[in-house]
């Protein structure tokens, strides 16, 4: 049996197949979870993350129009819920007394992320400044080109590249003062 | 080599769903799904292209479509004026007085905790640098106002059970391991402990207790395979297994706490419970001269939490402070055990034997040359202030302490392992100190061979005469070469044995391997210290400088056997981790602590006199009770003699030697009680520590003993103090009254 496009589970789906959208949201969960990994840096917010978009999605898919790629589709979908998870997140910065003290103790603090190989290069790309950072990984993480990035990010690719260019400088102080 | 790290992202590994997480999310989808179907067909919920009207990143406030709605707002708002003005005039216009002062105060009474909520924060020390080592005293103040449970609540009521048969069953397990022993033998009490401590928190979760209990189950049945192999031959195999066992039950509970916030890893054992003198006359340990435990506490309490309970070691808290007992007069004999009997501040019923030594202090002239050599961690997580920076400062300080004859060699290691400087006489200081400036980090923890190539330089440079050491600084990256713990413990013993030594600096917190740290420098003779400010660096490489590097005695082990006539029941305070078994104490070939050039050592017991009323421990029903009259002390004391409390013996080591030395004295019964207020100011400042330590690892022995009792001891005891060791000590006793944990 060949596999459908993604055009044609699209099609399928929306006509109201609910076999093909399952199958369609199987085959591209692993994709939109890595990038909310990325984002987010913590497997069960990612998880989380996730399921809102393949809800959304499913809202949302009767309305596509199939005059873009699925994927591309998806991708936007997921980095604005993942961008939105995470001004959430900060949000909800603890405000005890003893909290503060933790935020003011600084760097040192225990990181909640996971403990993955790079975690010391994925917590400096998410201490950038939020345009930088989904920059960085929508073109070094997810290994667009600058115009997609920029699609995605909704601004031009001028921009895409002119934050890229601030984020690397920001990261060569951090990263690596070896020179 | 920035675009390099960058472009490696999308190459690095991202942890995997949980398919379970999968599966909810895919039937979530598909429910969504067939439930749009009916009704909302026609209108999608998200747009196609664009996506949104407006950027998902953060825009300048000017450009947000906002204004429209805003003149929407204003109008809504000039329509309500319009209503409520004529309104508000005319209930205003009928009852003139009385209405309008009660608006009032209601409003000032609503404003008033919104504005002490404001204020607070702003309370705080706003400068890092000046909250790290010694907060302001603003600080304690604004955190007292936090609401805080207070610890002793969740204190479980002040009884214990004898170890029972997990401590038997040790009794002939592995040789050479005393921390190990001394875990696996508390397993089966320390069940007991556990499970009562949580049956007194109402408010603990099951999960949690259930993997408490998981945890402790496990260690005990590692206790039980520990005692299934008898052979001494295959001991050692069996301790590394234990060892392997351990570090998996350990990671599984590490890895099943969902709010595992922190990755530091802690060596700590349960506290001692009162042993029966009938049963178990004669407690054994090595003594400990590390000091990490106390830093790390500090460090905890400065950020307004109270610190893990594993985390603390009472006997590093203790040993932390400079003590000034009676000195020894020379080095053949260094040590002087000075023993006080006193009144326990927080029992009435039992009495403390405080055990003093101090080591003979040797002067510059006596000094051994030093051999040294520096193994850096380099890597990138060493960037911050308080890791690298700190350390460079640190090491700057402890050249400028040496002797012209010492020798320096540095190696740092992160990507690669890489020797700045081979050994170097410190009579070219200049040298030593501009490498050590040049120090950068960067890079990841990969270095291969680095712990080789730095015993490799230690050897190239040895001296039989001098201090021949390698002082290991890191904030926890042990990627040093050998990655295998027990291999690399066993390659740290094996070089001890020729005679260099190691000694472990850990800086930072979040990645620090406490756990593996107090291991490698128990295995090499050494020292291992956590420092957190410059303060702490200065105290140990620089004033400890003598101590740490210069030891005037190794395996040193104490032994005390309590009088059954006198004393009913005896707990060690502290040393969980440094227990060592009867028979070891006359075999020398039995790894102790070591005891460094004016070190001062502290030991404390609290033991129930014989008839003392609070019974702990129930005697036995078919054990001969052991009434004094019918025991038959093996020791002749002579009619009207003292009486004798306990036997205490001492072993050590003189560096260079391999036969151990005895020391030995009676504990006497003081005629009178000696109340805590009569003892010396040393003696008193030790056992505040003390109560201290036991309180932040929530002891169940101190009953109604709290925070502000310990301020009160300590206060009193504070001496001369010339570096405010003691008077911080006093703030993070206040700091830990509000601290959460």
């Amino acid at each position: 049996m060949t596999a459908a496009t993604d055009r044609e589970l699209v099609a399928s789906a929306a006509s109201g197949d609910a076999a093909a959208f399952t199958r369609l949201i199987d085959r591209h969960y692993e994709r939109i979870y890595r990038m909310a990994w990325r984002w987010l840096g913590r497997r069960e917010e990612a998880e989380d993350v996730t399921q809102d978009v393949c809800v959304k999605i499913a809202h949302a898919i009767r309305g596509f129009r199939a005059d873009a790629e699925f994927a591309t589709w998806a991708y936007r979908i997921a980095f604005n819920t993942a961008t939105d998870a995470l001004r959430a997140r900060q949000r909800t910065v603890p405000t005890d007394p003893s909290e503060v003290m933790g935020l003011i103790d600084g760097p040192g603090q225990p990181s909640p992320e996971d403990d993955i190989m790079g975690a010391e290069l994925w917590a400096e790309v998410r201490a950038l400044p939020a345009q930088q950072r989904d920059a960085v990984l929508l073109v070094y993480g997810e290994d667009m080109n600058h115009a997609e990035a920029a699609e995605v990010m909704g601004c031009t690719e001028k921009t895409v590249s002119w934050h890229l260019h601030a984020a690397r400088k920001a990261l060569r102080v951090r990263l690596e003062a070896v020179g | 080599m920035t675009d390099r790290d960058l472009s490696s992202l999308k190459d690095l590994p991202v942890p995997a769903p949980r398919a379970e997480a999968r599966k909810t999310a895919l039937d979530a989808a598909t429910q969504a799904f067939v439930g749009s179907t009916a009704g909302d067909a026609g209108e999608p919920q998200g747009n196609v292209v664009p996506l949104r009207p407006i950027r998902a990143t953060n825009e300048p406030e000017g450009r947000r479509p906002m204004r429209i709605r805003s003149a929407f707002a204003i109008a809504a708002s000039l329509a309500g004026l319009a209503i409520a003005v004529p309104a508000a005039l005319h209930v205003l216009g009928q009852a003139r007085m009385q209405p309008l002062s009660g608006i009032d105060t209601d409003r000032i009474a609503e404003q008033r905790p919104l504005a002490a909520a404001r204020s607070a924060p702003i309370g705080q020390p706003g400068v890092p640098g000046l909250a790290l080592p010694a907060p302001s005293p603003a600080a304690p103040v604004a955190i007292a106002a936090a609401p805080a449970a207070p610890p002793a609540a969740v204190r479980p009521a002040p009884t214990v059970r004898q170890g029972g048969p997990a401590t038997a069953a040790v009794e002939s397990g592995p040789r050479k391991r005393p921390a190990e022993d001394g875990r696996a033998a508390l397993g089966g009490s320390s069940l007991n402990e556990k499970s009562k401590q949580v049956a007194g928190a109402p408010g603990t979760a099951l999960a949690e207790r259930d993997r408490l209990s998981r945890t402790e189950l496990e260690a005990a049945l590692v206790g039980a395979t520990v005692s299934a192999r008898v052979r001494p031959a295959s001991a050692d195999e069996a301790a590394r297994r234990v060892g392997i066992q351990k570090e998996i039950v350990a990671l599984d509970a590490q890895v099943r706490r969902p709010d595992a916030e922190s990755r530091d890893r802690f060596a700590s054992a349960e506290p001692y419970p009162f042993r029966m003198v009938a049963q178990e006359p004669v407690s054994t340990f090595s003594v400990d001269v590390d000091t990490a435990s106390y830093s790390l506490v500090r460090r905890w309490l400065n950020a307004g939490r109270l610190p893990p309970r594993e985390a603390v070691r009472v006997e590093e808290m203790i040993n932390y402070f400079g003590y000034d007992y009676a000195r020894p007069e020379s080095a053949g004999a260094p040590f002087r055990p000075a023993i006080t009997v006193l009144a326990t501040p927080w029992n009435a019923e039992s009495r403390l034997v405080h055990i003093a030594l101090k080591g003979y202090e040797l002067r510059a002239a006596e000094r051994p040359r030093a051999n040294l050599v520096l193994l850096i961690d380099v890597s990138g997580s060493m960037g911050p202030q308080d890791r690298l920076p700190l350390l460079k400062r640190a090491f700057a300080m402890l050249v400028n302490e040496l002797k012209p004859d010492d020798t320096v060699a540095i190696v740092s290691y992160a990507s690669d392992t890489a020797t700045r400087l081979a050994s170097t006489r410190v009579a070219e200081k200049s040298r030593i100190l501009d490498e050590i400036d040049a120090l950068q980090a960067g890079g990841g923890t990969y270095g291969e061979g680095g712990l080789q190539r730095a015993y490799a330089l230690a050897e190239a440079g040895f001296d039989k005469a001098a201090v021949n050491r390698v002082i290991l600084a890191t904030d926890g990256d042990f990627n040093i070469g050998i990655s295998d713990r027990a291999e690399l413990q066993r390659y740290i013993e094996g070089k001890r044995r020729t005679g260099i030594y190691l000694s472990v600096l850990g800086v930072g917190m979040g990645n620090h391997n406490d756990r593996l740290m107090q291991a490698l420098a128990q295995n090499g003779n050494g020292v291992a210290a956590y420092i957190d400010t410059l303060n702490e660096a200065r105290k140990v490489l620089v004033e400890e400088a003598s101590q740490s590097l210069f030891p005037i005695a190794k395996d040193v082990k104490i032994q005390i056997e309590f009088n059954p006539a006198e004393v009913s029941a005896y707990r060690l305070i502290g040393y969980e981790t440094r227990a060592l078994r009867r028979e070891d104490f006359n075999d020398d070939k039995v790894d102790a602590g070591d005891v460094g050039s004016g070190h001062a050592v502290t030991a404390i017991y609290e033991v129930m006199p014989r008839g003392a009323e609070a019974k702990l421990v129930d005697g036995l029903r078919y054990q001969p009770v052991a009434k004094p009259a019918l025991v038959e002390p093996a020791a002749k004391v002579a009619p009207g003699a003292e009486r004798e409390l306990a036997f205490l013996e001492l072993r050590y080591k003189l560096p260079g030697e391999d036969a151990s030395r005895l020391v030995s004295l009676p504990v006497t019964v003081p005629r009178a009680n000696t109340a805590v207020q009569e003892a010396p100011a040393d003696v008193r400042f030790s056992i505040a520590v003390a109560a201290f330590g036991q309180l932040l690892k929530g002891s169940p022995h101190l009953g109604t003993y709290a925070f502000d009792d310990v301020i009160a001891l300590a206060n009193g005891a504070k001496g001369e103090d010339a570096f405010g060791l003691r008077a911080e000590f006093v703030n993070l006793v206040r700091m830990a009254k509000s601290a959460r944990r």
